[in-house]
């Protein structure tokens, strides 16, 4: 075969990675749910009906029907509208904690990991001694500390979260580090830091990326958790967490209230997980063929 | 001196740390002393833990060896700073056993084997590609497999493909370490083939490592025989198998399995730990 | 003597994604009490196959179609039940592999795994086990076999985790051992050590062997008889005798060929046979004999019809259109060595 014909039989990376996704029927509906949630959270300006934080007291605590199809909340507020703004805030959170603190977590991996000595020594206790606390009670006692709101519950979780990535990185590296591909790199004279992007990252990357995508579905609902109980995103912020939080009193007569945003929450995490799960096969290339 | 690479007197020692601190020493190397002429073709046999494995390790600096010095082209390398080391390193490149793991599975052989030449720098990145295609050529690979991934290949090819990749940096020195060992015995066939080709076409000169003799006698014309981090016999690869002077090569000599030669029992059947 | 095992006429396809993939075609053996069979051919032949297909150790999930007879001591075993077959397997069929480290696990001494062996197939007390699992690690000349036992997997070299493994593989006294590529990963003196064990172990005890192997130089020193693999067929077989100072297929040739000699060397400017091309897929189909697009005999008739099982002497089978034709040819295989 010539190299043109070749290449044109060849499909692409990416087009490859979509025929797998296209194979795995629940990885499809992962990818299907969480890019729903994501357009929903995109739009929102154009397709909530109402305005999140407009008030219509006379309308107070609607049952869903024509006018509301989620219903309305204690203040008249359209909790559709809502919902859809609260997937915005709800995606742009998980994102972020899990970017910043996956970024952080794999360059202190892999530096721990390649280098080993006191650095990683270091990095070992200050993960250890993270890790030792369950990490809802200590991002819980960060906010706290640093006061409540939906920034710093970011950060508090950022913080918690950067041990698992870390241990994570640094396993595999040291894996990585002993294979004769890297071995071979050295003897043709490859700096430590190319090694490290070049050779060892990319080989290390598959288990992060799943635990990544589980954790942004981890991530949402720890920030909601906190966001329940006070301390994360404060009303009228129309979060998923703080509105469950104000809607528990209503729970009772006004289930509508705390099982819309509470039903957001559920099918968002559960996209992220089934992602999280098919991807393992997708990123692996020896699966490719 | 004309040696191109001279091992003077090296000697190698690990040191592990026990569960209660107690350190335990291994003499992988023991005195070793062997000199290479340009051009020639030397091999080393010998069974696993003989240190012919940690040897290649000191000739590429990998690890630095605990005495002794080696020498390429008169200039000590033994523990050269990185950075000095570096434009030297072009000069002796390395193969290794395990087809598998010597290649990275998320690169392509394109990227795989014009790597050390980007590492090098100074070339242009088509002059890189061309001769990279020169070398798969004359490894037997189509132009096309740039474009793949190494679990697209067989153990055999994947073992070219480390070969190419090796003399990207137009080394003199190529150090083959067990590289047939995991391979069929016809596939064996065809990369010593291709090795002894690339030999005569490239005036390469080779560290063969192996622990059957048969592969070692075959591809090097002086043969080392080592056991326990210490060479045991030195001479030409014929003199070697007809008159071997150690009773140890003698046992080397009787191992090699050889269609129509009787089976015969080892001296020495039982093992201890 | 009569065959303890009698392959015949053995089929056997994999599900895969599309479909079925044909991996053995009409495979029929021959395996006698203390003797050793050997099976040969490079990877992909099929040959590891044909040994999990006698102990139904197969990669289908249940989904694998296997045709044809396996006869084992009168007893047809692909009509036997998973449930039958697992007590068949260990005692009376063992096996052995490459890579003896996977089949140890690494948290236990060697002596904990060994007499859990022994007590699962006999009711005797663990002391009586390990008494037992150390005339068993001595039969395999195992010296202080006591401190052995003691060892922890990682502790034993390569060479003596293999014999761990076959004194494990032996311990039940088994009809039938069969060693899937045991050497392959051992120094040549340590090879010479652990095939000799297993020829004396399997006249010792009665036990018949089905060695395999990709290296032709190792089967003939062990074997009694050959058969070699190709594609999934047996494409020669017969008494080890015979194959080796006869070869008659071109593939047997070219393996032959394939093996250093000390009598060759690179610098006399002798070339080893290789080969060309690699194994075809067992996906891809073929009208003609699978070996025709590798083989420096084929002939048009090669490439469009398969050939069939020949006799060409007492017992000595080979499976070629132009076996004869090709047979002055063999100086050719043989000269190549010396031609470049």
């Amino acid at each position: 075969m010539n190299e043109a014909a070749e290449a044109a039989v060849r499909p692409s990376r990416w087009k490859e990675i979509w025929e797998i996704a296209l194979r795995n029927k629940l990885t499809l509906t992962g990818f299907a749910i969480v890019a729903l949630v994501v357009l929903v959270g995109l739009l929102a300006p154009v397709l909530a009906p109402y305005d999140p934080n407009e008030m219509n007291i006379p309308a107070r605590l609607q049952a869903p029907g024509a006018e509301h199809l989620f219903g309305t909340d204690e203040m008249g507020r359209d909790i559709l509208s809502r919902v859809m703004y609260g997937a915005r805030i709800s995606i742009a959170v998980g994102v972020i904690i899990v970017a910043v603190s996956a970024a952080i977590g794999i360059v202190l991996g892999s530096l721990s990991g390649y280098f080993g000595g006191r650095a990683d020594q270091a990095v070992l206790a200050v993960t250890d001694m993270i890790l030792a606390f369950p990490s809802m009670v200590l991002a819980l006692a960060l906010t706290a500390a640093m006061g409540p709101g939906l920034l710093n519950t970011m950060l508090a979780v950022i913080i918690v979260r950067i041990p698992m990535y870390t241990r994570l990185m640094r396993g595999q590296v040291l894996v990585a580090k002993e294979q004769q591909y890297v071995r071979a790199a050295r003897t043709f004279g490859e700096k430590p830091f190319w090694i490290v992007v070049r050779h060892i990252v990319p080989n290390c990357l598959t288990p992060l990326m799943v635990q990544m995508t589980l954790g942004i579905g981890d991530a949402i609902l720890i920030a909601s958790s906190m966001s329940f109980i006070g301390l994360g995103a404060q009303p009228p912020t129309p979060e998923w967490g703080a509105m469950i939080s104000t809607a528990r009193i209503y729970a009772i007569d006004q289930w509508w209230y705390a099982a819309f945003p509470g039903l957001s929450i559920l099918i968002t995490i559960m996209g992220f997980n089934l992602i999280g799960d098919g991807i393992r096969d997708i990123l692996d290339p020896r699966s490719r063929k | 001196m004309s040696a191109l690479l001279e091992i003077d007197n090296v000697t190698k020692t690990f040191r592990t740390k026990g569960f209660f601190g107690k350190t335990k020493e291994v003499h992988a190397l023991n005195g070793v002393s062997l000199s290479i002429e340009k051009g020639e073709s030397i091999g080393i046999v010998g069974e696993s833990g003989c240190g012919k494995s940690t040897l290649a390790n000191l000739i590429v600096r990998l690890d630095e060896p605990t005495s002794g010095r080696i020498l390429l082209d008169g200039t000590d390398i033994s523990h050269m700073k990185e950075d000095e080391l570096r434009p030297l390193r072009r000069r002796i490149q390395i193969v290794f056993q395990d087809p598998y793991s010597s290649l990275s599975p998320r690169m392509t052989i394109g990227q795989i084997v014009t790597e050390p030449m980007r590492v090098l720098g100074g070339h242009s990145e088509a002059e890189t590609e061309e001769r990279a295609k020169e070398l798969l050529h004359m490894v037997g690979l189509q132009p096309s497999a740039m474009r793949r991934y190494p679990h697209e290949f067989s153990g055999g090819q994947r073992q070219r493909i480390s070969i190419a990749r090796a003399l990207m940096t137009e080394p003199e020195i190529l150090i083959l370490d067990e590289p047939t060992s995991a391979l069929d015995v016809s596939v064996q066939a065809q990369v010593l083939n291709i090795l002894t080709d690339l030999r005569a076409k490239l005036h390469l000169t080779y560290l063969f490592i192996s622990h059957n003799l048969a592969v070692v006698k075959y591809i090097s014309d002086k043969t080392v025989v080592m056991r326990k981090g210490a060479v045991v016999e030195t001479g030409p690869s014929e003199e070697i198998l007809t008159h071997p002077s150690e009773a140890y090569t003698r046992e080397l000599i009787e191992a090699v399995p050889m269609i129509g030669k009787p089976f015969r029992m080892p001296d020495d059947i039982a093992e201890s730990v | 003597m009569e065959p303890i095992l009698q392959i015949r006429h053995l089929s056997l396809s994999l599900p895969v994604k599309k479909g079925m993939v044909s991996i053995l075609h009409d495979v029929s053996l021959d395996v006698a009490p203390g003797q050793i069979l050997g099976l040969v051919g490079e990877s992909g032949s099929g040959k590891s196959m044909t040994a999990f297909a006698v102990t139904r150790l197969l990669p289908g999930g249940g989904h694998e179609k296997l045709g044809g007879s396996i006869r084992f001591c009168g007893e047809e075993l692909t009509e036997k039940s998973e449930k039958d077959m697992q007590a068949i397997r260990g005692r009376d069929i063992s096996m052995i592999f490459q890579e003896p480290m996977t089949c140890l696990n690494p948290v236990f001494t060697i002596g904990r795994q060994m007499t859990d062996v022994i007590m699962t197939h006999q009711k005797i007390s663990r002391a009586e086990a390990m008494k037992k699992a150390e005339d068993m690690l001595a039969s395999v000349h195992i010296r202080q076999a006591a401190d052995v036992l003691r060892c922890y997997p990682y502790e034993l070299s390569g060479g003596m985790r293999q014999r761990v493994m076959i004194g494990i593989a032996l311990s039940c006294r088994p009809k039938l051992l069969i060693a899937d590529e045991p050497t392959t990963a051992l120094d040549v003196t340590v090879q010479a050590k652990i095939l000799y064990l297993i020829r004396e172990a399997c006249r010792r005890l009665g036990t018949a062997v089905i060695f395999i192997s990709h290296d032709l130089g190792v089967i003939s020193q062990i074997c009694d008889t050959v058969a070699v693999m190709y594609s999934g067929h047996i494409v020669e077989a017969g008494k080890a005798a015979d194959v080796f100072e006869t070869p008659e297929h071109p593939y047997t040739r070219a393996l032959m060929a394939a093996v250093p000699k000390f009598t060759v060397s690179a610098a006399a400017g002798d070339r080893l046979f290789a080969i060309p091309g690699i194994v075809p897929d067992p996906s891809e189909a073929m009208a003609g004999c699978r070996f025709a697009p590798r083989c420096p005999f084929a002939t048009e008739i090669c490439r469009t019809a398969p050939p069939s099982d020949t006799l060409t002497g007492a017992g000595h089978l080979v499976y070629c259109h132009n076996w004869q034709s090709a047979a002055p040819a063999i100086g050719v295989l043989r000269g190549k060595e010396a031609e470049a």
